[in-house]
């Protein structure tokens, strides 16, 4: 390995900025902005917004420089495009911080924020099967503590609990895999892995070992049956921590995991479009991809509680975003980026206006969203856009996310084979999910207000990042090529 | 410093954004609303004034930024900008007119309700006439075209709580979407027989040389198809600019408050037919090397350019209302820029719509300053003796009124008259148009000099006119600049040195020829505008009118014309009982057929239907339907079922967990296995 120290800390320069930017928030908070308790929050959060924008520039700016310090990073267009949307939608996630009354550290909160993006980024970047365990680790530590952050509800530790118990198995599982595949190729090296296996025969180790990092990634993506979390976890969370799980980690997870089953394990595939099967991890994902579809929608159809719900449609959405990883070997990565960005855009913003509803009163059943128009007619506006994005309705980002996710697995092989049918059956629960999607919105734009709601004040923070997210999802949907031709 | 093409499109965006920022704000931010307004617009025309820079450096270059807008089955749609010297002067003017306008308007407006919304609407005409201005596709422009066609509706609608201008603005709308629709199927022609709708694109553009060949050849009918396709456009650009026979809409556009008139309804939006067939002029001139064809499209656009002009000179010499007036008058200016188009001297068009935007601009913006001042007296009858009462205001007025009569030598107006002239004397075709348009020079200066008499001089004639005095610096100024630009614009285009038509051709040197050369055509128009000017004064100013109900001098001597004059020739009545009545006919058979004919056959389809309605309900219910609800709550039930199943025990959680890698193992095997 030839040592590019220069090479390596140019690559790492955003990751650079998000770290330096947390210890500022930290010095910070504790040096000067403590004692001066009606300015604490604001000057976290700036500080915090200003790190992520140093970090998505930084991030922009860097160009395609390809294998970094021997092959440990990599970074092309995906790593960029990753990086800046991990990075902007950890911004508007960020601008949904709980209200000083329900929050007592925020500068703790916005450094575990940028830590936890830290991770994502580097996730983003990673090559190398010891760097993707480090980052995912980083990313997930992280989001445990910012799941438990909110020590005035019961519901946020016990979420937190049950996420790092899951998260923790998950990495067993992860690092096992990870062990048996430098046991079966020698190299940690995501090009050496791919050039050895593809002179073996898929033998049983490598089925196992897949088999545990298909474990992992199923946890990352909330897919089915190792979705098992997200549900307590959405609803437990503080919203930001919430958002960030369901936005920016389930993107950069989803990244991370295509690099390392295209790149490094597509001699495994096995197949994916046509009979008869043959083994691999293709298959397996296709499974998951089809339990995920079911079970997320079924499960959403009998949800009363919003942020369930939401988990439940995150479920769903992971079914389709596992197509887009079926899809990426053989038709890019553009079509599974682009859902995967517009989602968390969509759920970010979401999340954002439980998130400003939560600092009036109660925000977790549907009918807690009754009469919003006549509460405040910008929440409702910005909540139509992302739930009809979610429910992919054109011309939002959501449709067109669906549309070339649905168009590239069905130019894998047409509807002969099991992504054929993976499909048909994602089209036809998408008729499903509008169901539940509908009921938000009925709550929210037809239903009576209660008697006692009073009108909601959106803080400026949190209306920009509404705004923000809901004009992306327009402009996304409207040109969808802006995302679609960076690849 | 300059700015490059790629960035033209801040020029429009800016004001776009002003004007969503004016829909956001709230209905009492008024300074806000007008602040934004007027700050971007001032930074649209600093940016354009940059793109003039950079357009004046290489003129002869046509600077293009193309993108693709989407995919479509043939391949890509695309967009684009253009920068050249005629999209930059226009964007200049633009940008400039409108920023005083909408510094006019903050006085004019001050006391309406509807203050901010006013300054969003204004914001989104901008953007959109600015971007009509850049634009090098045919599309985008057709796109910014219907935007501000929606801009001036909701504009001439603005006072909407009147019917009258409620009518004005459907009227407007309506007419214009008559001559759009022949643009449309232009513009659809276009893009079938050419496969873009890009200006220039490298050589690939249908304006360069490779399109018009192919565009040169004949139809059937033995027109070339460019003349086909030029006439369509063409038909847009009647419709928008107010040419014979869609002029009726303009001047009860006038409804409207009065900067919106003077913006849109004289110096922007009704110029931007002209520009439309300057721009695609290398389409309209295809045909002119062909000599079999039985018409070319210049000659059509000259003919009824003179038509327009001649019309509405004199029915402007029999109105009453003073923007009404003014409003004819546009129509008439406009009638000679088309004429000028058709005679084959875009130069001098584009010259003329430059200089009347100016004191056409201030000719409204002074009558916005008298109505204003009046208490909104709008009819010259009632107006009167208004030179004492407000000086800054009937200075201006009276130098907007020279440079549209075309008084010799120090205004704007005379010059770029007098290329017209010159242009359609040198026509080979015809001197028909020539004549019309010496006579309505003659009328230009009659009925101009109507108007300043009866507002301006004797004594007033009503109470508003009576206490009239002269309104605040944000009116007066914006009058005081376009006094001095349609004074000092005559400088750009002198015959002696033809800057402006040197860098529109795109030339770097600037050939001018002595006065001499045209100087017999010169004393012969300024004979004329002598004869209409004495004649005025003859009529109306020697005996000036004692009160507002005597009667009009001319109408005493020519009962008959000037009856038929002030009802406008009886357009509106002609198109009311033979379009209007046609539409009617048309809408009545609709409702006979509806009512007795398709509902009878209906009715009957809806026994039939009732009967096997009837008769497949009972299978439907049991079927179909009973199926289709089973499945519903089949899924429903099944998602109750499993989200018991999520029973919140993280143990059992994890034992999934295990239990779901185990079942992924197995299932790989098994699936290898077979």
């Amino acid at each position: 390995m030839n040592a590019d120290y220069a090479g390596l800390f140019n690559a790492l320069q955003p990751e650079a900025h998000l770290v330096l930017g947390a210890l500022l928030v930290l010095g910070f908070d504790m040096v000067w902005a403590r004692h001066r308790p009606a300015n604490r929050h604001h000057v976290a959060l700036a500080l915090g917004l200003l790190a992520l924008a140093l970090a998505g520039w930084k991030a922009a700016a860097t160009g395609n420089t390809g294998l970094v310090f021997g092959g440990v990073l990599l970074i092309d267009a995906l790593t960029v495009a990753t990086r800046v949307g991990v990075i902007t939608l950890a911004g508007l996630a960020l601008c949904l911080l709980p209200p000083p009354s329900r929050l007592r550290h925020p500068a703790e909160f916005v450094a575990l924020v940028l830590f936890a993006t830290t991770g994502f980024t580097l996730m983003a970047a990673a090559n190398q099967l010891l760097i993707v365990f480090l980052a995912v680790e980083l990313a997930s530590l992280s989001l445990y503590v910012l799941t438990g952050f909110d020590k005035t509800r019961p519901e946020s530790a016990e979420a937190a609990l049950k996420y790092f118990l899951f998260g923790g198995m998950a990495a067993a599982f992860l690092l096992f895999g990870f062990s048996l595949l430098y046991g079966l190729t020698g190299s940690l090296d995501l090009g050496t892995i791919a050039s050895q296996l593809a002179l073996q025969r898929l033998s049983p180790l490598l089925l196992v070992a897949l088999g545990m990092v298909l474990v992992a990634f199923g946890f990352k993506a909330a897919a089915a049956p190792f979705h098992l979390w997200a549900p307590d976890v959405y609803q437990g969370a503080p919203a930001p921590a919430a958002a960030l799980i369901a936005s920016a980690s389930k993107l950069a997870g989803l990244v991370v995991f295509t690099r390392l089953l295209w790149p490094g394990l597509g001699s495994a595939v096995g197949t994916i479009a046509h009979t008869p099967v043959t083994l691999g991890w293709g298959p397996v994902v296709a499974l998951i991809a089809g339990a995920s579809l079911l079970l997320g929608n079924l499960g959403a159809l009998a949800q009363s509680n919003v942020r369930r719900l939401l988990a439940y449609s995150a479920i769903a959405h992971a079914g389709a975003l596992l197509l887009g990883v079926i899809a990426a070997g053989r038709l890019g990565v553009a079509p599974l980026y682009y859902y995967a960005a517009t989602y968390g855009l969509a759920t970010v913003g979401a999340f954002g206006v439980l998130a400003v509803l939560e600092a009036t009163g109660p925000a977790q059943k549907l009918t807690d969203l009754a009469g919003l128009h006549r509460r405040s007619p910008l929440l409702a506006g910005c909540l139509a856009v992302f739930v009809l994005s979610l429910a992919g309705i054109p011309p939002l980002a959501g449709f067109f996310g669906k549309f070339a996710v649905f168009a590239a697995v069905l130019r894998l092989g047409g509807l002969s084979g099991p992504a054929g049918w993976l499909a048909l059956l994602a089209i036809a629960l998408s008729a499903v999910a509008l169901y539940y999607y509908l009921l938000i919105l009925k709550q929210a734009l037809v239903a009576k207000p209660a008697a006692d709601a009073a009108p909601v004040k959106v803080p400026l923070p949190a209306a920009c990042a509404l705004l923000i997210s809901a004009a992306l999802l327009v402009i996304l949907g409207v040109f969808p090529s802006l995302i679609l031709g960076l690849f | 410093m300059t700015l490059s093409v790629q960035h033209l499109w801040l020029i429009p965006a800016l004001p776009l954004a002003a004007a969503a920022i004016g829909a956001l704000t709230p209905r009492n931010g008024r300074t806000l609303a007008a602040g934004v307004a007027i700050g971007a617009m001032a930074g649209s025309f600093l940016l354009a004034c940059l793109a003039l820079a950079g357009a004046l450096a290489d003129p002869a270059a046509h600077h293009t930024f193309n993108f693709d807008w989407f995919d479509l089955g043939f391949g890509a749609l695309r967009l684009g900008f253009l920068l050249d010297p005629l999209t930059a002067f226009m964007g200049v003017m633009v940008s400039f007119v409108s920023l005083l306008i909408f510094i006019f308007s903050t006085g004019y407006m001050k006391e309406d309700a509807n203050y901010k919304q006013f300054f969003c609407f204004l914001s989104l005409f901008a953007a959109a006439m600015l971007g009509l201005v850049v634009a090098n596709s045919l599309l985008l422009l057709f796109v910014c075209w219907e935007l501000v066609g929606l801009a001036s509706y909701l504009l001439i609608g603005f006072w909407f709580h009147k019917p009258s201008a409620a009518a004005a603005a459907k009227k407007a709308f309506i007419t214009t979407r008559i001559g759009d629709l022949g643009f449309l199927l232009g513009l659809l022609w276009l893009q079938d027989t050419q496969g873009t709708l890009l200006f220039y694109d490298g050589g690939a553009g249908f304006l360069e040389p490779a399109a018009l060949t192919s565009l040169s050849t004949l139809l059937p009918c033995g027109l070339a198809i460019s003349s086909a396709i030029g006439l369509l456009i063409f038909c847009g650009a009647v419709g928008k600019s107010g040419q014979f026979p869609l002029h009726v809409w303009l001047p009860d556009a006038m409804e409207g408050p009065t900067p919106v008139s003077a913006l849109i309804h004289a110096a922007t939006m009704v110029a931007a037919g002209v520009f439309l067939i300057a721009r695609v002029y290398p389409l309209m001139a295809a045909d002119q090397a062909l000599a079999a064809v039985p018409v070319h499209a210049l000659t059509v656009v000259a003919f009824i350019g003179a038509i327009t002009a001649l019309l509405g000179a004199l029915i402007a010499c029999a109105q009453n209302d003073i923007k009404r007036i003014l409003a004819f008058s546009t129509v008439s200016q406009l009638g000679y820029m088309m004429l000028a188009l058709g005679v084959g001297s875009w130069v001098a068009a584009i010259f003329h719509l430059l200089t009347h935007a100016f004191f056409k601009a201030l000719l409204f913006l002074g009558a916005g300053s008298v109505i204003h001042a009046a208490h909104h007296e709008q009819d010259i009858r009632a107006l009167g003796g208004l030179s004492k009462k407000m000086k800054i205001t009937y200075v201006t007025f009276a130098i907007g009124t020279m440079a549209l009569v075309g008084v010799p030598l120090f205004f704007s107006g005379f010059w770029s008259k007098e290329a017209i002239l010159h242009a359609a004397h040198g026509w080979e075709v015809s001197q028909l148009p020539f004549y019309a348009a010496l006579l309505g020079v003659v009328l230009t200066a009659f009925y101009n000099t109507r108007l300043m008499a009866e507002t301006f001089f004797g004594t007033p004639r009503s109470d508003g006119a009576g206490h009239a005095h002269e309104n605040g610096p944000a009116m007066t100024i914006p009058l005081v600049i376009l006094a001095a630009g349609a004074v000092l614009l005559s400088l750009v285009n002198l015959p002696t040195y033809p800057w402006l038509q040197a860098r529109l051709l795109g030339l770097h040197e600037v050939h001018g020829h002595p006065l001499s050369e045209g100087a017999g055509l010169m004393g012969l128009s300024v004979v004329l505008v002598a004869l209409g000017i004495g004649a005025g004064w003859a009529l109306y100013g020697r005996s000036l009118r004692p009160n507002a109900s005597a009667p009009d001098p001319l109408a005493a001597r020519l009962p008959g014309l000037f009856a038929a004059l002030a009802h406008r020739l009886g357009f509106d009545e002609l198109y009311a009982a033979t379009v209007g009545r046609l539409n009617a006919g048309l809408a009545s058979l609709a409702t006979f057929l509806d009512h007795f004919v398709w509902d009878g056959l209906i009715r009957l389809l809806a026994a039939l239907g009732e009967f096997s309605g009837f008769v497949s309900r009972e299978t439907d219910e049991r079927t179909l339907n009973g199926g289709f609800d089973a499945t519903s709550g089949r899924l429903r039930g099944a998602g109750q079922a499993y989200s018991r199943a999520q029973t919140g025990g993280a143990h059992g959680y994890l034992r999934t967990l295990a239990l779901g890698f185990v079942l992924l193992l197995i299932l790989a095997v098994l699936g290898g296995a077979r």
